[in-house]
């Protein structure tokens, strides 16, 4: 996989997002369990045979594992991580909770939360995309903004109204 | 490619300045103008109200055709052939009707015009109704019946949603037709009858029959500015909204196909504020809606025999109805036939080979210059920007108001050879007839799969080759969709067409079925037997064209092409 | 063999369809029962009828001859107490996720606050809290399979009925999704008595099931039911599993 993150700064490929962008929680999980089936470590092909999936599809989950820390990624071989394997044993509310302290530190949510503080009230799509831009460039925002809503819906840290596009910060109740 | 809110606020503020400035200038016209506001709105609560009779009609018949296979059977066949009759031969006998019962009031006139506008937008209304009930997925259906939804809850959750994107795709499409038809009717004067109810169309009408241009070119503008009022503030939030309904195409890759009216809308924005404050408004009433609903679920399934004896009331009473009604059509007509024929009836056979060629050189001109025209506007995404908001406004005028400037026109360029009633008919038919082809076919040239280009460009096929191997099938549903539209507009431009009366001349096309069934509409005398032969043979034809032309080549374009014709 | 009380009692069901003057065996002759807390699927080749007999079970369909009858009485639609989840997912796209799920409990005149709570309740079991007023358009496949999951189960089914629900889905979320399932399942808190799914993957069949109904190719007849004594979670890399797969496909070829 290219440019692997420093490995306690996950949340910089974040930034790129195009991987976390378009996958679901269930794909990573079902990842995680397809590794775990073969012993715990596969390698990249084995895996794609196993799965059914190949590569080109894959490769977008495996980045996604890797950077919520699931999996561990090193010439060519996948292994699952002692998170992985809590989160496998972890019940559906568990596993949310495991999820939503690794993206409360993502800097994007962190920015975002910011200025929904500041603001007082829901953001609109457009202001939240505007932002997104800065960082990112256009092109990418409508990506990240949809894995954003996506990620912090399932985390429980987001509500999102696609009718009148007003995206509201939760305040972790926890 | 959409115009931007900014741009368009720019283009506001221009135009009141521009007025701001013609009202100082000149106070007599914008007095003028200020009635022109009241005129419009008239001409626009006409087309409203007879746009809600439509919609109550056409989720009624709708419905009731799609969920009762029996009743779907007697009632299709009929909303076909309602489809079928120009809409202005509905127009005498509503006349007569409204008009002369109501004692020859206002109301009564009112009553006729409306009732107009009603059958130019009930029939293909009620077709969208129909066709989103039977095309609804199997598995939506199964799913509410294994959960219990049945009777109101059913309507309200399922089949109402259900059509709530062909009701709104066929509410605008109505709404371009109806203003043809308003427009038309709104100033009826001819032979002893003349009508006038204040609105747009009389306002045009009037300064027609005064020969006064800049009077004329007023009301078109103040026709064109109501239009894209409406088309603002109404149609694009309501289609924007209406795409919530929208059924997915199972497992990703949606090719969106932009359909011709909402290919009219392209151009403005989406106005998410305006949708916000609209549904902040309306949210309020349908939750009252759904809340008042439930008492009336609870009331259908504690009283199943009450239900099932309304149901059967209904349909009894609907029956009566139908029988009548065709009993008295059978025998009026009977009794027509069998009185001698009028004089004039011997010229029909002629008066539609007339009218058919006619129609025929304004399609073939029609084509001639919209496929040129499509294709370019969408190869170039400039032309795209500009060139579509210009279209826009101008397809919005309704021919019918065009009218004087036609005949201006024509007078002018061929009155010389006495042709000036052949160009004039032969101009109308031309513009009622070409803007349903160009937008079908731009959306049918946008819709040609991306893939497809680039493989022609590949493999160099270009010039004749692209567009006999690749363009023309690509086109081949929108084209038919076009052309039927049109064929059945240019009908009813030429019914209008074929016998105008302008600044106190009376102009008339040498043979044309259209010209036979005005002057037997306005004529005074007996003409019933005329005008009924005439909207017959009329029908006639279009249903053979239908049966005989456009239903084979529609069968032979969805086999050979692969396509789906809506 | 399991010992819990009759649910479903599937009597000698045929079910034939005439098209063009000839007539279509699809099932023939089809009888098993299903027990509390049985796990059941139905095996067999496309086109054997399994779909055919569940929409009959469910009430949607009607047996040529043959009865089906739910705890001692012939079975009926809109039964409150069989629920079904649809291969397409079959989610109303104008509704929410909330309203989808509800959607049951409204037909049958649930009142709103109760409703509310007890679709967030199931709403939350299948993992998509945070998730209640997004539209189907938003979600995943995964998603929407487990809204049809939540929606299936709101209902306090004694039997549910699953048509092949994994068949639409792609094989990571596919999997994730039946191990969610067996979690379900393993909850005492949480309905069904039992569970009938259709599938045509004879791995997952063995992954999921107690006993296993294995089909022939039309006209469907039960070929065997075999029950599965594997302990759960099973291995599918183990031999016992192999061992298993390949018994029932030798049944259903």
């Amino acid at each position: 996989m290219p440019n692997s993150p420093p490995a306690n700064e996950p949340w910089k490929l974040l930034a790129d997002m195009h991987p976390i962008a378009k996958v679901s929680v269930g794909q990573i999980l079902g990842l995680v369990e397809a590794i775990d089936e073969v012993g715990g470590s596969a390698d990249v092909a084995t895996i794609s045979q196993e799965v059914e999936m190949d590569i080109d599809r894959l490769g977008p989950i495996i980045d996604a594992a890797e950077l919520l820390n699931f999996v561990k990624v090193a010439e060519g071989d996948l292994t699952i991580t002692e998170l992985s394997r809590k989160v496998l044993h972890a019940n559906v509310r568990e596993r949310k909770k495991i999820i939503r302290d690794i993206i409360d530190d993502v800097p994007i949510f962190k920015q975002v939360m910011e200025m929904a503080k500041v603001a007082g009230r829901p953001l609109s799509r457009e202001e939240v995309l505007g932002t997104i831009a800065a960082q990112v460039g256009t092109h990418n925002a409508d990506d990240l903004f949809d894995a954003l809503v996506y990620w912090g819906r399932y985390t429980e840290l987001v509500h999102y109204d696609s009718e009148s596009e007003q995206l509201t910060i939760l305040m972790p109740s926890q | 490619m959409a115009v931007t809110r900014k741009q368009l606020r720019a283009a506001a503020a221009v135009l009141v300045l521009l007025a701001a400035v013609a009202a100082v200038l000149a106070p007599g016209a914008a007095l003028n103008a200020g009635s022109l506001a009241l005129l419009a709105l008239y001409s626009t609560i006409r087309m409203a109200l007879a746009f809600i009779l439509s919609l109550v009609f056409a989720v009624a018949f709708g419905t009731a055709a799609a969920t009762s296979k029996r009743a779907g059977e007697v009632l299709i066949p009929i909303l076909d052939i309602l489809q079928s009759v120009p809409i202005l031969a509905f127009f005498p006998p509503a006349l007569l009707f409204f008009y002369y019962s109501l004692g020859g009031s206002a109301v009564g006139e009112e009553f006729a015009v409306i009732f107009l506008i009603f059958t130019s937008m009930a029939w293909n209304m009620a077709f969208g109704v129909y066709e989103a009930l039977t095309t609804l997925p199997g598995d939506l259906k199964e799913a509410a019946s294994v959960f219990g939804v049945r009777d109101w809850l059913r309507f309200r959750r399922l089949f109402f949603p259900a059509t709530i994107p062909k009701l709104v795709y066929n509410s605008m499409l109505s709404w371009t037709v109806g203003w043809f038809y308003l427009v038309a009717s709104e100033a009826i004067s001819s032979g002893s009858l003349n009508l006038e109810r204040p609105g747009l169309g009389s306002f045009i009408f009037a300064a027609g029959q005064r020969g006064d241009v800049p009077a004329i070119l007023l009301g078109i503008g103040a026709l064109a500015v109501v239009v894209l009022l409406l088309d603002t503030f109404l149609w694009r939030p309501l289609s924007v909204w209406s795409e919530r309904f929208r059924m997915e195409q199972t497992a990703g890759g949606p090719t969106t196909r932009t359909t011709a009216p909402y290919e009219r809308l392209r151009w403005l924005p989406r106005f998410p504020r305006i949708r916000r404050w609209l549904s902040a408004r309306l949210a309020p009433l349908a939750k009252g809606w759904n809340r008042a609903a439930s008492p009336l679920d609870h009331y259908y399934v504690s009283h199943p025999k009450l239900v099932r004896t309304v149901r059967w009331v209904d349909l009894a009473m609907f029956l009566v109805i139908l029988v009548s009604v065709v009993v008295t059509g059978v025998v009026g007509i009977a009794a027509i036939l069998t009185s001698p024929m009028p004089a004039l009836a011997g010229e029909i056979p002629a008066a539609i080979a007339a009218s058919l060629g006619r129609l025929g050189l304004a399609y073939a001109s029609a084509l001639a210059w919209t496929i040129p025209v499509a294709a370019w506007v969408v190869q170039s995404p400039r032309a795209s920007r500009f060139v579509t908001p210009f279209l826009e406004v101008v397809a919005s005028i309704p021919a019918t108001a065009l009218f004087p400037l036609i005949i201006a026109f024509a007078v002018l360029a061929v009155g010389a050879f006495g042709l000036e009633a052949e160009l004039s008919a032969y101009m109308v038919a031309l513009f009622a007839m070409q803007w349903y082809l160009l937008f079908n076919l731009i959306a049918g040239m946008r819709s040609i799969p991306g893939d497809m280009r680039e493989a022609a460009k590949v493999f160099g096929l270009r010039g004749r080759i692209y567009w006999k191997r690749v363009l023309l099938p690509a086109i081949m549903p929108s084209l038919l969709t076009g052309s039927i539209t049109a064929w059945g507009a240019g009908w009813n431009a030429l019914i209008v067409a074929e016998y105008i009366s302008y600044a106190g001349h009376v102009y008339r096309v040498g043979a044309g079925i259209g010209y036979l069934i005005a002057y037997s509409t306005y004529t005074p005398g007996d003409q019933g037997r005329l005008l009924l032969l005439s909207v017959l043979a009329l029908v006639v034809v279009v249903l053979a064209m239908n049966k005989l032309l456009w239903r084979p080549i529609i069968k032979r374009a969805s086999t050979r092409f692969r396509i789906e014709i809506q | 063999m399991t010992a819990g009380s009759l649910i479903l009692e599937v009597k000698h069901v045929s079910k034939s369809y005439s098209e063009n003057g000839k007539e279509f065996r699809v099932l023939e002759d089809v009888s098993f029962e299903i027990h509390d807390r049985d796990f059941i699927c139905i095996v067999g080749p496309s086109g054997c009828g399994k779909s055919t007999l569940l929409r009959e079970i469910v009430g949607l369909d009607l047996p040529t001859s043959g009865e089906i009858r739910f705890e001692g009485k012939p079975v009926q639609a809109e039964n409150p107490r069989i629920s079904m989840v649809f291969q397409s997912f079959a989610l109303f796209p104008w509704l929410t996720v909330l309203e989808n799920v509800e959607l049951g409990l409204e037909a049958h005149k649930v009142p709103e606050e109760e409703r509310r709570g007890k679709a967030k309740k199931y709403i939350d079991a299948v993992g998509l809290a945070g998730f209640e007023n997004a539209y189907p358009r938003e979600l995943s496949g995964g998603m929407k399979q487990r809204v049809g999951i939540a929606r299936a189960l709101v209902m306090d089914p004694t039997l549910l009925c699953m048509d092949e629900p994994f068949s639409a889905l792609d094989a990571l979320t596919a999997q994730n999704l039946r191990d969610e399932i067996l979690q379900l399942w393993t909850n005492p808190d949480i309905p069904p008595s039992a569970v009938l799914m259709v599938t045509h993957s004879i791995d997952e069949a063995v992954y999921l099931a107690d006993r296993i109904v294995a089909m022939s190719p039309r006209p469907g007849r039960i070929v065997k039911i075999e029950s599965v004594d594997l302990p759960r979670p099973r291995n599918r890399k183990e031999p016992e599993f192999y061992g298993w797969v390949d018994e029932i496909y030798s049944l259903i070829v």
